[in-house]
C-alpha cells in the first residue's frame, strides 16, 4: 500500500467527487413562512436561526440551496421534503 | 374555532365543532382516494414491483392537484421520469398516511360525537402523541395544496416573494391578486366558501405550529 503520497490534486478530486449534488427548495404561494422553517429543523435538524436565513432566502430569491451530497443523499432528501409538500428538486452542484 | 394546546403528558389537543370536524373528514377523504387514482395505472403494473414501492409511471400525473402533490424531482424530464418510477408510489402511501391520520382521529369514537346533533352543536376533542405532530402538519398541508390548485393559485414555482403568510404590498403576483379577488368575492359564491376553508385550515396549520414552539 502506497503511504503518504497523495498529490494536491487527488485531495482536491476526492473531496469535489463527494459532494457534487445539491438539493434546492423553491419558493411557492401556499406554504407558510413558518411551516417551511419547521420543516427545515425537523429534517435536517437544522437551528432556528439557519432555518429562518433559508426560508428567507427561498421566499426572497425564490429558492435556496438547503442541502449538499451525494446524489442519493440528495434524492433522499427531496423525498421527505415533498411528503412534507415542499417544492424540491435535485441538481448537480455547478447548475444555477 | 378553537385552537391546538400542548397538554401536561406531552399530547397535543384540539377541540373541533361537529361542522369543522366534518368538512375535515371529507377533505382527508377526498384526499386518499385523489391519492390512490392513476396510482401505477399509466402502464401494467406488476403487483410484486407495486408491493416493494415501485409505480411504473414516469410521467407526472395529469391532475393539477396531484403534479403538485407529487413534483418532479429533477427539471430534466429523463431523470425525473426515472427517479418517479421508484419513488412516486410510496410518497403517494406516505401522503395518504398523513391524511388518513387525520381522518382517523376525527371518526366518531364515542356518544360526544353524535351524528344527530346540528352540526353547529356537536363538539369533538381530538387528543395525540407529539410525535404525531409532523404527521398533522404534512397533511394539513397537503389539504391547503390541494385547495390553493383547484383556487387557481398553488401550481406557481420559484416566483420570489409568494409565501402566505405574509402581507407585503412589494410585489404584487398572480396568486395576490387571485386572494385579493377571493376576499373581495360575495358570500354566496361556492369558491367564497372553498377560499375560507382554505384560510382556516391555514390558521389551524399555523396554530399546531404555535403549540408545539411552545415551551
Amino acid at each position: 500500500m502506497a503511504t503518504g503520497t497523495l498529490t494536491e490534486s487527488e485531495i482536491k478530486f476526492d473531496l469535489r467527487a463527494d459532494r457534487p449534488w445539491v438539493c434546492v427548495v423553491w419558493d411557492d404561494p401556499v406554504n407558510l413562512m413558518s411551516y417551511v422553517t419547521h420543516v427545515f429543523m425537523v429534517l435536517f435538524g437544522y437551528s432556528k436561526e439557519r432555518a429562518t436565513e433559508l426560508m428567507l432566502k427561498v421566499h426572497n430569491e425564490g429558492k435556496a440551496v438547503v442541502s449538499s451530497g451525494t446524489r442519493e443523499e440528495m434524492e433522499r432528501d427531496v423525498q421527505r421534503l415533498h411528503e412534507y409538500g415542499l417544492w424540491a428538486t435535485v441538481q448537480r452542484d455547478d447548475e444555477s | 374555532m378553537s385552537t391546538f394546546r400542548r397538554q401536561e403528558n406531552d399530547e397535543l389537543s384540539i377541540v373541533f365543532t361537529s361542522q369543522e370536524a366534518h368538512v375535515l373528514i371529507n377533505l382527508t377523504e377526498q384526499l386518499i382516494e385523489l391519492l390512490a387514482d392513476g396510482d401505477g395505472q399509466e402502464h401494467q403494473v406488476d403487483p410484486l414491483l407495486q408491493v416493494i414501492g415501485f409505480s411504473s409511471s414516469e410521467l407526472p400525473p395529469e391532475d393539477p392537484v396531484l403534479r403538485r402533490l407529487l413534483p418532479s424531482a429533477y427539471d430534466d424530464d429523463q431523470e425525473a421520469g426515472e427517479f418517479r418510477r421508484y419513488t412516486e408510489h410510496g410518497l403517494r402511501e406516505k401522503k395518504k398516511a398523513h391524511a388518513h391520520l387525520i381522518y382517523e382521529a376525527l371518526l366518531p369514537q364515542d356518544e360526544d360525537w353524535n351524528g344527530d346533533i346540528p352540526l353547529d352543536k356537536g363538539k369533538i376533542e381530538v387528543r395525540f402523541p407529539s410525535a404525531d405532530a409532523m404527521a398533522w402538519l404534512g397533511g394539513l398541508n397537503d389539504l391547503r395544496i390541494a385547495l390553493a390548485v383547484r383556487l387557481g393559485f398553488g401550481a406557481e414555482r420559484g416566483k420570489p416573494g409568494q409565501s402566505d403568510g405574509v402581507n407585503d404590498d412589494s410585489d404584487a403576483n398572480n396568486s395576490e391578486s387571485l386572494h385579493k379577488k377571493y376576499e373581495l368575492m360575495i358570500e354566496s359564491d361556492p369558491m367564497k366558501a372553498v377560499y375560507a376553508v382554505y384560510s382556516w385550515i391555514g390558521w389551524l396549520q399555523q396554530s399546531l405550529l404555535d403549540a408545539i414552539s411552545a415551551e
